[in-house]
C-alpha cells in the first residue's frame, strides 16, 4: 500500500513537473523499460531494437528492451495494467492480436483494457513465392486455386493472426480456396516456403526484404507500392481491396497521467519523423504509420470493426 | 576469406571482446535459468556503438562461452544450466557424486571446445551449400526427428521402460499447457489465467532437475559430492587422454551438432540428445551410460558446441534464425545495417569472415578459461558446506527461473513440478522422460499438424509421412537405436554364456 | 542423528502402492485431458493431447499391470528427515507468495533461511549462526545486484 502511494506520488510529481515550465524535458529522468510480450528476433522486436539508439540520441535516456513471452502475448498485455503507471514502463502491442485474442476467449484482458499511445509501423500483408515458383504472378496463383481447389497450400505465422486473417480475406475476394498451413513464427513459415513444402507464404513486405532474390513478392496490401520494391503491384491495383497488415505500437498501463501519455506520444512521434529512422524503417521492408494518441480511439474502432468482421466469418469467433 | 579477415580479427579489441565474451558467457551459462538467449539479448544494445565485426565477435563469443557454462551445474548439480546441457546430466552427475567432477568438468571443456571447432569450420567452409540443409527438413522431418529424440526414453529407462513412456507421455502433455502454438486455442489451463503462457521449458528444467537434488540433499547429514582427499589438481591429463580415445564420438557427435543446429526448428537441446544416443548405440561392451559414462558428456557437450557454428549457417546464408540467439544476433545484425542472406557472403564478406574468425578464437580462448574457471567452480561446489550450498542453489533456482520471462508464477510452478517430479523419481519415474516429452512435444505437435493438413491438401498423407527420403532415414535410425540394444544384449549375454562355457574360472 | 529406518514406502503389503498410485494419477489426468479437448474450437489443437491422452492411459494401466505382477521392491521415500523436505519447500513458496508484496529480498530471504535452517545437521552456535547468515546475504546480494543491474531483470 505504501508502495503504491509512493508511486502515485511520484507520478503526480513526474506531473506537475512536466506541465509546470519544463514541458517535456523533465520527463524522462530516469531509463525506460520497453517490454515486448514475444521473444527476441521477430519483428516486434527488430523494430523497437530500431527505435533503441534514436530513443537515447533523442532524449538522453536508455530505452530499455526486455521481453515477456507467452500465450502469443497474452501473458504480457494481461499483466499490463497491474504495472507502474509512471510512464517509465511501456509496452509493445500488436494488432490483430490485441482484438482477435479477447474476442475468442477469456485471455485475462480486454482489448479496451490496452491504453494505446502509439502505433508506429506495420508490416503489410504479402503473398511470396521462391524466385523460381511456377507462380510468375497472382493471376498464376489464382487460376491454379480455381483450377484445383485446395491444393494451393500457402504457410503464414500462427492461427487468428494477420497471416491467416489475410488468407481468409483474399480467399474470399478472390473467390478460391487455398489451404492455409500455421507455423511457429515468420521465420518458420519463410522456412517452410523457401523450403518448398508449401507453395506460396502469406507473409510480409519484411520477408522480401530480408530475403532479396530468393524470394517473388506477388503483390503487397499497402495503398501505394512500397518504395523498397517499386515493382512490386498492390492488390488493389489488381482488384483487391486489402490494405493492411500487422500494426505495431505502444502501451501504457492504464493508470499513466493523459500528460505523461501525451508526452510519450509526441517523443515517439518525434523517433518516427527522423529521416534516418525512416530510412531505416523502410529498408527493412516496414511500412511506417502516424497514430498518436489521439487519433487512437478512431484508428482502433476502424481496425476492430474489420478484424471482427473477417475472424466472425471464418469461424475462429464463437 | 584470406588471412586480412583473420587479421582483422585478431586485433587487441577484438581479442579482448572475445576473451570478455567466452568469460561473461561460461558464468552467465553456468547460473540455472539464464541462458545464451538472455546473455546475448542483454548485450546487444552494448553493440549498438560498436563496429558490427567486433559487435559479432562479442556475440558470438558469450553465445559459445554461454552454451558451454551450461554443464558445470549439468555435472556439479544435476541442473543443466542451459537446455543444450540436458544430456551432460545422464552421466555428468554420477560422475561428480563418485568423485569424478573434476575429470567430467575437464573432458565437457574438451568436447565443447571440439564441437565448437567442428561447427566453426563448417560454417567456415561449407555455409552456403549446407544451408539447404535447413530447407530441406520440413514438417514431417521435424515430427520423426522428434520421435527420434523421444525413443531416448526407451534407452534412458532400462528396466523400466512403462514408466518411462508415462513419464514421457506426462511430459508430452505439460508442453500442451497454455496457449497452443499454432492454434491459438488455449489448453489444459482450466480456466487460470497464470497457466496462458504455459510451462517455461527451462523454469521446469531447473524444477525438474534440481529441486529434488535440494530435497535429498537436505534429508541426510551425508555430502553432497564424494571428495578424494589430498587436494588432486584438476585432472587435465586424463581428460585429455579419454577425449583421444574417444575421437571418434567427438567427432560424430560434432557432425550431428552441426546439422541439428542448422535446423531452425531444433537447436542445442536437441543435437545433444540425438548425439547421445548415437553414443550410447554405438557403446562398447562395458560402457555404463547414465551411470557416468565419460562418452555420455562428450557426445553432449561436443554436439551442442557445435551448433553454435552450425546455427550460424541459416542465420547468416538465409536470413533465418537456426537457433533463439542467433535470432537475436540477426536483430542486432539489422539494427546495425547488416543485411543478412545468400549475397552477404560476397559483398558483406568481410564482416562474415572476420567474424568467423573471431568465433574460432573465442572457442580456443574458452579452453583455458573453461578448464580455469572450470577448476575453480568445481572446488566451490565440493568444498562449500551443505548448510550454504543448499539455500545459494535454491535462491538462484528462484531468482533465475524468474528472470526467464519475469514471473513469479513460472517460479512457483518451477517448486510445484520440482516436487512431483521428486515424488514420481521415487517411484520409479525418472525426471528425464518427462523433461524430453516436454521439450520434443511441440515439434512434434506441431510438425504432425503441419503435415497432416499439407498431406490433405495434396492427396497424398501416407507419402507425406513415409515416402520422403530424408523421413525414411530417420525413421531407420528410430528403428535401429531402438532394436540395437536389444540385439547388443542378446549378443553380450551369449559371449558371457561361451566364456562361463569354455572358461570355468571364471566367476564374474 | 538419529537415523530412521523405518521404510516409509509400501513394502509391508508387498504391493508397490505407491507406484499404484501415480499411475492412476496419470489415468485421471489422461481422463481430465480427454475431457478438456471438447472445449477447444479448432480440431488441429485436439489432435495431439488426445492421442497423447490415450497413450499416456494405456501405459499407466500396463504400469498397474506390471507392478501387480511384479512388484518392485526399491521404491519408496527412503530414509531422511521429513520436516527438513517440508521446511525447504514451503519457505521456497512463501517466498513466492509474499514477493508481489514485500519485495523480492525479504521475500527470498525466507527462503534462505528454511533452506540453512534444513540443510543444517551439525547444530547451531553462536558463531556458526552468524557466519552462516554473513555468507547468506552476501550471497543474496550478490546475485540481486547481478540480476538486478548488470542483467536488467525487474525484479519486484
Amino acid at each position: 500500500m505504501l508502495k503504491l502511494k509512493f508511486v502515485k506520488t511520484l507520478v503526480v510529481a513526474s506531473a506537475v513537473s512536466l506541465v509546470a515550465a519544463t514541458g517535456a524535458l523533465a520527463f524522462p529522468e530516469k531509463s525506460i523499460e520497453y517490454i515486448i510480450p514475444f521473444g527476441p528476433g521477430g519483428e516486434s522486436d527488430i523494430s523497437a531494437r530500431f527505435q533503441q539508439p534514436f530513443f537515447k540520441d533523442k532524449f538522453g535516456q536508455d530505452l530499455v528492451v526486455s521481453y515477456k513471452p507467452g500465450g502469443g502475448g497474452a501473458v504480457g498485455w494481461a499483466q499490463l495494467n497491474s504495472m507502474a503507471g509512471d510512464g517509465y514502463t511501456i509496452m509493445g502491442i500488436n494488432l490483430p492480436h490485441i482484438v482477435i485474442q479477447p474476442a475468442q476467449k477469456d485471455v485475462g484482458y480486454t482489448t479496451e483494457d490496452i491504453k494505446a499511445f502509439y502505433m508506429f509501423h506495420y508490416t503489410p500483408d504479402a503473398i511470396v513465392v521462391t524466385a523460381d515458383s511456377p507462380y510468375q504472378t497472382l493471376e498464376d496463383l489464382i487460376a491454379d486455386a480455381k483450377a484445383n481447389p485446395g491444393s494451393v497450400t500457402m504457410s503464414g505465422s500462427g492461427k487468428a493472426t494477420a497471416n491467416h486473417l489475410a488468407q481468409i480475406r483474399f480467399d474470399k475476394m478472390a473467390g478460391i480456396k487455398t489451404t492455409y498451413v500455421p507455423f511457429k513464427g515468420t521465420g518458420a513459415s519463410v522456412t517452410a516456403m523457401l523450403g518448398k513444402q508449401v507453395k506460396a507464404q502469406w507473409g510480409y513486405t519484411t520477408v522480401g526484404a530480408a530475403q532479396g532474390d530468393a524470394v517473388r513478392m506477388l503483390a503487397v496490401a499497402m495503398e501505394e507500392r512500397h518504395p523498397l520494391f517499386p515493382d512490386v503491384p498492390t492488390f488493389k491495383e489488381l482488384g483487391f481491396d486489402m490494405v493492411g497488415g500487422a500494426y505495431r505500437g505502444m502501451a501504457v498501463p492504464k493508470d499513466t497521467p493523459d500528460e505523461t501519455v501525451k508526452a510519450l506520444s509526441d517523443m515517439f512521434g518525434e523517433i518516427n519523423a527522423d529521416e534516418a529512422f525512416r530510412k531505416q524503417m523502410l529498408d527493412g521492408g516496414f511500412a511506417l504509420l502516424d497514430v498518436g494518441v489521439d487519433g487512437m480511439g478512431d484508428f482502433m474502432k476502424a481496425r476492430k470493426d474489420e478484424y471482427i468482421e473477417a475472424a466472425t466469418e471464418a469461424g475462429l469467433l464463437n | 576469406m584470406g588471412f586480412e579477415h583473420l587479421a582483422n580479427a585478431l586485433t587487441l579489441t577484438n581479442l579482448a571482446l572475445a576473451l570478455f565474451g567466452v568469460v561473461a558467457g561460461t558464468i552467465i551459462g553456468s547460473i540455472p535459468g539464464l541462458s545464451a538467449t538472455m546473455a546475448v539479448a542483454v548485450l546487444v544494445p552494448i553493440t549498438f556503438a560498436m563496429p558490427p565485426a567486433s559487435a559479432l565477435i562479442l556475440l558470438g563469443a558469450i553465445y559459445t562461452g554461454a552454451i558451454y557454462g551450461g554443464a558445470y551445474s549439468a555435472i556439479l548439480l544435476n541442473t543443466p544450466g542451459t537446455p543444450s546441457a540436458i544430456g551432460t546430466t545422464f552421466d555428468g552427475y554420477p560422475m561428480a557424486k563418485r568423485g569424478d567432477g573434476d575429470l567430467a568438468v575437464a573432458i565437457a571443456c574438451y568436447a565443447s571446445v571440439f564441437g565448437g571447432m567442428i561447427g566453426a569450420l563448417a560454417l567456415l567452409l561449407l555455409a552456403p551449400p549446407l544451408s539447404s540443409v535447413a530447407l530441406a527438413f520440413g514438417p514431417v522431418e521435424y515430427l520423426w526427428l522428434s520421435i527420434f529424440g523421444l525413443s531416448l526414453i526407451a534407452s534412458l529407462s532400462t528396466g523400466n521402460l512403462l514408466k518411462g513412456l508415462a513419464g514421457g507421455a506426462f511430459g508430452l502433455l505439460l508442453s500442451c499447457v497454455g496457449v497452443a502454438e499454432i492454434s491459438a486455442d488455449i489448453r489444459l489451463t482450466f480456466g487460470s489465467s497464470t497457466m496462458i503462457g504455459g510451462i517455461e521449458v527451462v523454469g521446469a528444467l531447473i524444477g525438474l532437475y534440481c529441486i529434488p537434488v535440494l530435497i535429498d540433499l537436505v534429508a541426510t547429514p551425508e555430502r553432497h559430492l564424494k571428495v578424494e582427499e589430498g587436494g588432486r589438481a584438476v585432472r587435465f591429463r586424463e581428460g585429455a587422454l579419454l577425449a583421444w580415445r574417444s575421437r571418434f564420438n567427438l567427432l560424430r557427435s560434432s557432425i550431428i551438432g552441426t546439422v541439428i543446429g542448422i535446423l531452425p526448428g531444433a537447436g542445442g537441446s536437441v543435437a545433444g540428445l540425438v548425439a547421445y544416443s548415437e553414443a550410447k548405440r554405438t557403446a562398447k561392451p562395458g560402457q555404463k551410460f547414465g551411470e557416468g559414462e565419460p562418452d555420455g558428456i562428450m557426445a553432449t557437450e561436443a554436439a551442442n558446441n557445435a551448433t553454435v557454428g552450425g546455427g550460424f549457417i541459416p542465420t547468416l546464408v538465409l536470413g533465418i534464425p537456426g537457433t533463439p540467439p542467433d535470432a537475436v544476433i540477426l536483430g542486432a545484425l539489422l539494427v546495425q545495417g547488416v543485411r543478412t542472406g545468400p549475397t552477404l557472403f560476397d559483398s558483406g564478406g568481410s564482416i562474415v569472415y572476420t567474424f568467423i574468425f573471431g568465433l574460432f578464437i573465442a572457442t580456443i580462448l574458452m579452453l583455458p578459461t573453461g578448464l580455469l574457471i572450470g577448476r575453480y567452480a568445481y572446488k566451490t561446489i565440493v568444498t562449500i558446506p551443505k548448510t550454504i550450498l543448499v539455500p545459494s542453489v535454491g535462491f538462484m533456482t528462484i531468482i533465475g527461473t524468474f528472470a526467464i520471462r519475469n514471473s513469479i508464477s513460472d517460479v512457483i510452478i518451477m517448486i510445484v513440478l520440482g516436487t512431483v517430479g521428486w515424488v514420481l523419481s521415487r517411484f520409479g519415474f525418472a525426471a528425464s522422460p518427462i523433461v524430453l516429452g516436454l521439450i520434443l512435444g511441440p515439434i512434434a505437435e506441431q510438425g504432425f499438424v503441419q503435415a497432416w493438413i499439407i498431406g490433405e491438401a495434396t492427396g497424398n498423407l501416407t507419402g507425406m509421412f513415409f515416402g520422403r527420403p530424408i523421413s525414411l532415414a530417420i525413421i531407420a535410425f528410430t528403428v535401429l537405436s531402438l532394436v540395437y540394444p536389444v540385439i547388443q544384449g542378446r549378443r553380450a549375454k551369449k559371449l558371457l554364456e561361451m566364456q562361463a562355457g569354455s572358461n570355468a574360472k571364471t566367476d564374474d | 542423528m538419529p537415523r530412521q529406518t523405518i521404510e516409509t514406502s509400501s513394502r509391508s503389503g508387498g504391493k508397490d502402492v505407491g507406484t499404484l498410485i501415480v499411475a492412476s494419477l496419470f489415468i485421471g489426468l489422461g481422463l481430465i485431458t480427454l475431457h478438456d479437448v471438447t472445449t477447444y474450437s479448432d480440431t488441429d489443437s485436439v489432435v495431439f493431447p488426445t492421442f497423447v491422452a490415450y497413450a499416456m492411459i494405456f501405459c499407466s494401466v500396463l504400469v498397474i499391470i506390471a507392478s501387480w505382477l511384479r512388484p518392485s521392491r526399491d521404491n519408496g521415500f527412503g530414509n531422511g528427515d521429513w520436516w527438513r523436505r517440508l521446511l525447504l519447500v514451503a519457505t521456497m513458496l512463501v517466498a513466492c507468495a509474499i514477493m508481489p508484496v514485500g519485495g523480492f529480498l525479504p521475500a527470498t530471504a525466507i527462503a534462505f533461511a528454511g533452506g540453512l535452517i534444513a540443510a543444517r545437521h551439525e547444530g547451531w552456535d553462536a558463531r556458526s549462526a552468524v557466519v552462516f547468515s554473513a555468507s547468506g546475504i552476501a550471497i543474496m546480494a550478490g546475485f540481486y545486484a547481478l540480476f538486478r543491474f548488470a542483467l536488467g531483470v525487474p525484479l519486484p
